[in-house]
């Protein structure tokens, strides 16, 4: 493992930007996948066309070929403007970190719109009626038995879209986010070891994996025991 | 930064000329990690240790490591290694295609494994019993009973699978293969013009994932037969 | 009954689930063309018997001889024994992606070896005698519930097995099906076939039976000729089971 020696901090450092990443994208993969949602269960025809028209285009196109368009496409755009005002500008871009935490969020975003949709309407009838029955507003039947009930029918795929997040900032690393792959790519230029250098990243990957499969699994089984004493 | 629409159809032809690379590693992968797929789920239900065990860390490493670094591992990393260099497998891992189908089988082996494994699982243990009355041995219950149930019940999620490595074939162009993808970020670092190439790529893409669901929904419906009331 | 050997025999049966015994000390003589009715309460252990019969469940105590056969790990008598005696369930467990036909004619091919189209005139003939030849072409999924339970007993009989076991043969029927079923049980005791019946149907019971048996706790509480066990149980635990299912 000598050949790793002097590469620990910038893979350490690589790491906290897939953190960074993920945190991003997992906020903003949540509210994607909210409102896309929320558009389809809404009466509004237009609002339902648009989400049924995210979901098709980002569930049906590469990965790679979304995070390229996003960073490309805005740097092309951004560099047009600022040309307006001056011309002396050669290349303006978003920042890659900015340009892929959109893109990965977008991408699985998409997944989590059916995954909050089919939540929702799984929740039983039988319970918003007794709420309704008891007296509870819409407001408090939607927040203390509609979300309740909705996060733990949500969990399991919502587990599966944090595993998609984190291994999709990977990704990331084609447009120069200096993630981990990034890191490993200019440890192999010196030392000339890519199978050590890859291993690593993969490690870190299944190190980031690892916990948030036991996270998902402590959260489910806090959500059954809520189930099983009914507090 | 207008739209080119006949720069567009100018690349078309291009792109389309890799549409039979796309292809040739969406469907050798998907048949090779089919076998390999079997291969983990039979290790995984076979009830032994020294099988079952083996067989859970392959896919939980594979499932818990992005497949960007799989691809990197195989084709910069194996170089590395003398023993891959001195063995009668070179010839597939000194090239770049042999490369992207050794990774995406791999990788996809693992996920459908576990898509299987919930297929046989769901098969009815009523209808293995009554096989078991009739005389039917272990093996025999296994091909004529569970095998046809489990295909059945497994092919939705494997239909997202395929799709999944649909997508994942464009990675390949990071290994200088000369896919869809590929070609379309050669011609975008030639002409400068991401949203014409990279959105109509796309829209390439998403027809292709609209046929093969067609082609999975028909599968579909032609195995499923049995499971409607009317017919 | 007359016959030198019982077709089956069970002595001194104990079976453990864990460390819940769900049989203890089960002694049971069956004649060949006998009729035994097994009931009692959820959970008696009445299921677990029939099943001991045919191995679905491996008994870990005495010992269950059928025609001579003695039940253990054995897989070639195993598999001679499962020729002999033929099993209905509850919920039918018809096999869901095969036609009827092909339902009958699976088993008689895989295990008995028997040649396709003797296989077909076979299941056919049966079909006819749970009559409902037209459905040969369905699936499972398209009959009613008393309908697949015929096919399911059409099925084991295709097998020509010696002794019939039914564990609950209509408790997942609804009522107006029951009857069918219970016509084509009675049909088949008619024809001399042994029968170990899972029941709480007592009008069947009192019509068919040889004997009847009442379990409780995994052991057999009650035995005895159908006329006596309604009119004059002796055991307490009978008394109370009978007025409980007869008040229904």
């Amino acid at each position: 493992m000598e050949v790793l020696t002097g590469w620990w901090d910038d893979f350490f450092w690589g790491s906290v930007v897939v953190l960074k990443v993920f945190l991003a994208s997992l906020v903003l993969m949540v509210l994607f996948g909210l409102v896309g949602a929320a558009a389809k269960l809404s009466n509004n025809r237009i609002a339902q066309k648009i989400a049924g028209a995210y979901t098709v285009i980002f569930r049906g196109t590469p990965e790679i070929l979304v995070i390229l368009l996003l960073y490309f496409g805005s740097a092309i755009t951004l560099t047009a403007i600022a040309q307006i005002f001056d011309p002396e500008v050669k290349f303006l871009d978003v920042p890659p970190f900015w340009a892929g935490t959109i893109a990965i969020a977008l991408i699985v975003g998409s997944y989590a719109t059916e995954t909050f949709r089919g939540a929702f309407l799984g929740v039983k009838p039988g319970s918003i009626e007794a709420a309704r029955a008891l007296g509870m507003s819409n407001l408090q039947t939607f927040i203390y038995v509609r979300i309740p009930e909705m996060w733990r029918l949500a969990l399991p795929a919502f587990g599966n879209h944090m595993l998609s997040l984190i291994k999709d900032t990977a990704l990331i690393s084609i447009i120069g986010l200096n993630e981990t792959l990034f890191v490993a790519k200019q440890a192999i230029g010196s030392t000339g070891k890519p199978f050590t250098m890859y291993i690593v990243v993969g490690l870190i990957y299944l190190g980031f994996s690892t916990v948030i499969t036991l996270t998902v699994m402590a959260l489910e089984r806090y959500g059954q025991r809520t189930l099983r004493t009914g507090t | 930064m207008s739209f080119d629409l006949s720069l567009i159809a100018e690349a078309l032809p291009k792109m389309l000329v890799g549409i039979g690379l796309t292809f040739q590693l969406l469907i050798l992968s998907a048949i090779l990690g089919l076998i390999l797929a079997i291969g983990l789920m039979l290790m995984r239900i076979s009830g032994k240790w020294y099988l079952s065990w083996p067989a859970q860390v392959y896919i939980y490493v594979f499932r818990g490591t992005p497949i960007l670094v799989q691809i990197f591992i195989v084709y910069y990393g194996f170089p590395q290694l003398d023993f891959i260099r001195d063995s009668f497998l070179w010839p597939i891992f000194r090239d770049p295609f042999g490369c992207a189908i050794v990774a995406l089988t791999l990788n996809t082996g693992a996920y459908v494994s576990e898509i299987l494994r919930g297929g046989v699982l769901g098969v009815d243990r009523g209808v293995l019993e009554a096989g078991e009355a009739l005389g039917l041995s272990k093996p025999q219950r296994f091909i004529y009973l569970t095998t046809p149930i489990a295909t059945r019940l497994a092919l939705p999620a494997y239909g997202n699978d395929i799709i999944s490595l649909l997508k994942s074939t464009a990675l390949a162009s990071t290994i200088t293969l000369m896919d869809m993808t590929g070609i379309a970020r050669t011609i975008v670092a030639q002409t400068y013009a991401p949203y014409e190439i990279f959105i109509s790529l796309a829209i390439i893409y998403m027809i292709l994932t609209f046929f093969i669901q067609k082609l999975l929904a028909r599968i579909e419906r032609y195995l499923g037969r049995y499971a409607e009331r009317e017919g | 009954m007359t016959s030198p050997e019982p077709l089956i025999q069970m002595l001194e049966v104990g079976k453990h689930f864990g460390t819940f015994q769900a049989l203890k000390g089960i002694n049971l003589n069956v004649s060949k063309g006998e009729r035994i009715v097994v009931c009692g309460p959820s959970g008696s252990g009445k299921s677990t018997m029939i099943r001991c019969i045919n191995r679905l469940e491996k008994h870990d105590q005495g010992r269950i001889i059928i025609d001579g056969i003695e039940l253990t790990d054995d897989l070639k008598d195993l598999n001679a024994v499962r020729r002999e005696v033929g099993m209905v369930f509850q919920s039918f467990n018809l096999f869901p992606h095969m036609t009827i036909l092909n339902n009958l004619m699976l088993a008689q091919k895989l295990v008995r070896k028997t040649p396709k189209a003797e296989a077909r005139d076979v299941a056919m003939h049966y079909l006819e005698r749970v009559k409902i030849p037209e459905q040969a072409g369905k699936y499972p999924i398209q009959l009613s519930g008393g309908q697949q339970q015929r096919v399911a007993i059409a099925r084991a009989l295709c097998m020509k097995p010696e002794v019939m076991l039914f564990d609950e043969p209509t408790s997942a029927l609804d009522p107006e099906m029951i009857n069918e079923v219970l016509e084509v049980m009675v049909d088949l005791a008619r024809d001399g076939m042994t029968m170990i019946c899972v029941t709480h149907e007592m009008g069947f019971a009192r019509s068919v039976a040889d004997r009847v048996i009442f379990m409780d706790t995994g052991e057999i509480v009650e035995e005895a000729e159908p006329e006596t066990f309604f009119n004059a149980p002796r055991n307490e635990r009978t008394k109370l089971f009978l007025s409980q299912i007869l008040k229904h």
